[in-house]
């Protein structure tokens, strides 16, 4: 069963396919994370951790990401500041 | 709440009977923890940091441009653009904090159900349909008959600054109110209809050949100035319409072919106020762009594509930049053949299309770096249909900033032109808008493409499980939207002047 509006690239193998729509995922995060938030109800227990679980990954990453961004809006802001105040 | 079902996340209806579903289940606990009061803190914390940012930029820039003369900068051209471009970036990595999709499900969901408008819109279409034919008859009768001059003239003033200005304003800013004045569909109504069925594959391709038509038409004929002129092209537009929607029926030609009404349908997806099952319907701006069934095929997103770019070209042509490569490249063509003015109209035809065509490829171009750089099986085809309603954010932004000072000067003479549409004064009063209104433009740039930074950061969180795959797959849209920021605040920023070579 193919999923609408994706396509594997030849030299790739998925990671898995989603059990209940047939979506298939790069990485088997993603499709954890897939069933978690599409099919919560059909869950085991089983993949019920692994979604928790790659959802706690998830977050520390996404901690990571917001320092990134912090950081990037630091410097746009403290670079603009520089800018206008030789420029203007 | 009507929340719209789609076909790749659960809707805040599954999630709510997941939760009300199962004590066993661990899932509760993050689904539960999402309370209105952490929303609200979220949703006001988020709300003050971007307006407070955006508004002091915006602001800013107003000052700077409101010194009378449009080419003199306090700030030189290209800070002023970086700053522009700048805003758009900050407000896309503020939009990266929001990684609550509770949260962003929920503002997208938001809706006040307004008064039932069913039993009432059988009447309302009436009206306004008769009101919509009564007022196209009048104006292609005055036209031909009335004063030739534009801005006494009761056919220019209704198609530009009511079609043209103002309709597209209330429509993204109220509600699309065009499927009840619409005076073709009212007319086509009394005729027999749908001889032929619409054939699909040409989806709403007739309507992206339309619109580009009409632009076209609209720069390279004096429609704008000449009333007979004007009328004449009304008659033509009449003529397909109602052959068409006769041919294929109104419901497929309304909803497919026609460029006016695609065009209202796809501004509307960002107004505030919708009908609903029945209802008026009110839902925060642009929070129905991260619909699923709004662009279903490339030729949605040509069109609106060609929505942001008519409003590019038709602003850079009549600036002075604009006007001295128009004479630049006709005399660079000069090889002999051909009068000026044929070869001034190839020169514009050529910049137009090759524009549009630029615009459409850095978009979709996107959607193809989106996939490759998150890795995802999903096509870019899907992507580049799923980002395209945010677009029409940046349009609906162009728009307003483009025809505030056309409706505002011009509306006393539209006043006069419709009191007395058979003997309008022969010299009407028209307004000269003060130099905020320039300010103001810049800041309706700026605030259409920010919502749509939140449209596309939204529709990302819809499209993707993972939370870091949709912030990334955000990134290439986001540089072509930067794209479009400083190209229209470029153009903003020129001196003004009449385009040369045309009628």
């Amino acid at each position: 069963m193919s999923y609408e509006g994706t396509t594997v690239p030849r030299r790739d193998s998925p990671a898995g396919e989603c059990d209940y729509c047939g979506h298939p995922f790069p990485t088997t995060d993603r499709l954890v994370l897939h069933k978690g938030l599409e099919h919560p109800q059909e869950l085991d227990d089983d993949e019920e951790d692994a979604f928790l679980s790659v959802r706690a990954d998830e977050e520390d990453e996404l901690r990571t990401l917001r320092l990134k961004a912090l950081g990037a809006l630091v410097l746009l802001y403290f670079g603009f500041l520089m800018l206008y105040a030789i420029v203007a | 709440m009507p929340s719209l079902p789609d076909s790749d996340t659960n809707t805040e209806a599954s999630e709510e009977g997941h939760t009300e579903s199962g004590p066993e289940s661990r899932l509760h606990n993050w689904v539960v923890s999402n309370t209105k009061l952490r929303l609200l803190i979220q949703f006001v914390t988020w709300v003050s940091i971007l307006t407070l940012f955006t508004g002091t930029v915006a602001a800013g820039n107003g000052m700077t441009l409101s010194k009378q003369p449009r080419d003199t900068l306090a700030v030189p051209r290209w800070l002023y653009l970086a700053t522009g471009g700048a805003t758009i970036g900050a407000s896309a990595l503020l939009a990266s904090f929001v990684t609550d999709r509770a949260f962003i499900r929920y503002l997208h969901n938001w809706s006040l159900p307004g008064p039932t408008v069913d039993d009432w819109w059988t009447p309302i279409r009436w009206i306004g349909h008769s009101l919509g034919i009564v007022v196209l008859g009048l104006a292609v009768y005055l036209g031909l008959t009335g004063p030739q001059l534009p801005t006494a003239s009761f056919t220019i003033l209704v198609t530009f600054v009511v079609v043209r200005a103002g309709l597209p304003m209330l429509t993204y800013l109220g509600g699309n109110v065009w499927p009840a004045l619409n005076p073709w569909r009212g007319i086509v109504s009394l005729l027999p209809a749908g001889h032929r069925t619409y054939p699909k594959e040409l989806a709403r391709w007739p309507a992206v050949g339309g619109l580009l038509l009409l632009v076209w038409i609209e720069v390279i004929f004096p429609v704008s100035t000449i009333p007979s002129i004007l009328s004449l092209a009304i008659l033509g537009y009449s003529a397909v319409t109602i052959a068409g929607a006769v041919l294929f029926g109104p419901d497929a030609w309304f909803e497919n072919a026609d460029p006016l009404s695609v065009l209202f349908r796809f501004f509307g997806a960002v107004a505030p106020v919708k009908r609903r099952d029945g209802k008026l319907t009110v839902k925060l701006p642009g929070s129905d762009l991260t619909d699923s069934d709004l662009i279903t095929d490339t030729s949605d997103v040509a069109f609106v594509i060609a929505l942001i770019w008519e409003l590019t070209y038709s602003g850079f042509i009549t600036t002075q930049t604009g006007a001295a490569t128009t004479e630049a490249l006709v005399s660079l063509s000069n090889i002999g053949v051909g009068a000026v003015q044929i070869r001034a109209i190839l020169i514009y035809t050529l910049l137009f299309v090759s524009g549009y065509v630029v615009f459409f490829a850095a978009y979709w171009y996107a959607g193809v770096l989106s996939r490759r750089r998150t890795g995802t099986y999903i096509t870019a085809k899907r992507i580049a249909f799923r980002f395209a309603p945010s677009l029409l954010a940046i349009a609906a932004g162009y728009h307003l900033a483009h025809y505030t000072g056309l409706a505002v000067s011009l509306s006393p003479a539209l006043g006069m032109a419709i009191l007395s549409p058979l003997s309008p004064p022969a010299n009407p009063l028209t307004l000269s808008p003060p130099g905020w209104f320039e300010g103001l433009s810049i800041a309706y740039v700026l605030i259409g493409h920010l919502l749509a930074i939140w449209a596309a950061h939204a529709t990302a969180y819809e499209l993707f499980s993972s939370r870091l795959v949709a912030i990334r797959s955000q990134y290439p849209f986001i540089v072509v939207m930067i794209g479009y920021t400083v190209i229209s605040l470029w153009i903003l920023s020129l001196p003004g002047a009449t385009p040369p070579y045309l009628p």
